[in-house]
């Protein structure tokens, strides 16, 4: 007797895909971050720059945020008015420097809004004619080298003067 | 005339493209997942002119419990971040990070709530140990956590 050979088309079983694709969006789900990835950018100076780095007070802007509040060149001023402050300042020398002082007791959120502010003529959508090149930061341990120097916090007395 | 009744079908939920649905979702997981050296979740503060970080910069997280005791934490952008002593650990850390690559960017993630004395000491100590590219990350203004 001849036996009939059934002929069946060889398949890759697919029963299970579905169940491993599930597998894999419910690990992917769980493990993803949405996190923060982008910033400020900041550049801190090196040691050997440091000594180059000396400005004199006439050539520069001193933006001092203490508290909630705001001095540009000793005058209270608002995040918002900096920019059109600084414009006719920064057409006439393109290279001023803006020294940004935040007193110890301010909040972080508060320096940020600020260097955001002078950030903002750095993008490509700059709304302004000019462009805010020069931004320094001193730390406290700077300020207090300078106080051992010249007996006198610069950014303190600055307005008094 | 009689009408012939058409047999009834049965009820199915069509999945002949649950398969490619599926696979969509697992590639955009993939794509947009981020496995970050940090997740601890910080109230960062806003701006606007933010710059992306560079792949495996290192990170220094500041953040303020609830009790309003302070918490430092370091990763050197392979590992994931762990929990420091404080600003001279930072320094050590940042150090040996610095000698092998000086341009290596350094993260800042911290609470916008915190006071600037505590930023102004990390600062300080990473221009210390040598370091000159900085990020202070911030979330965009319409985001909320990072």
């Amino acid at each position: 007797m001849k036996l009939d050979r059934k002929s069946e088309a060889p398949e890759i079983p697919t029963a299970s895909m579905a169940d491993i694709a599930f597998l894999l969006i419910i690990f992917f789900m769980v493990t993803a971050v949405f996190s923060a990835t982008k910033g400020l950018e900041l550049k801190l100076p090196s040691d050997d720059e440091q000594e180059q780095r000396e400005v004199e007070e006439e050539e520069a802007v001193f933006i001092h945020v203490y508290g909630d509040h705001l001095l540009v060149d000793c005058k209270p001023m608002e995040v918002a008015d900096i920019l059109p402050y600084l414009q006719p300042k920064l057409i006439r020398d393109a290279q001023k420097h803006v020294i940004l002082y935040t007193d110890s007791e301010a909040k972080y959120g508060r320096m940020i809004e600020v260097y955001d502010e002078l950030a903002k003529t750095k993008v490509a959508e700059n709304p302004y004619p000019f462009t805010v090149k020069n931004i320094s930061i001193p730390t406290q341990s700077e300020v207090q080298n300078f106080i051992e120097i010249f007996g006198s916090n610069p950014f303190e007395t600055h307005c008094q003067e | 005339m009689k009408i012939i009744r058409q047999r009834k079908s049965e009820a199915i939920i069509p999945t002949a493209s649950m398969a490619d649905i599926a696979f969509l979702l697992i590639i955009f997981f993939m794509v947009t997942t981020v496995h970050d050296v940090d997740r601890t979740s910080i109230n960062l503060p806003s701006a606007v002119t933010r710059q992306k970080n560079e792949q495996g910069s290192a990170m220094v997280v500041l953040w303020k419990q609830s009790d309003g005791e302070l918490i430092y934490k370091f990763s050197d952008g392979k590992e994931q971040s762990s929990v420091v002593r404080g600003p001279g650990d930072i320094y050590l850390e940042a150090s040996r990070l610095t000698f092998n690559n000086k341009d290596k960017q350094f993260v800042i993630k911290a609470d916008h709530d915190i006071r600037y004395e505590k930023i102004d000491e990390i600062m300080d100590n990473l221009r210390k140990a040598g370091a000159t590219n900085l990020l202070l990350l911030a979330h965009g203004k319409s985001e909320e956590k990072g």
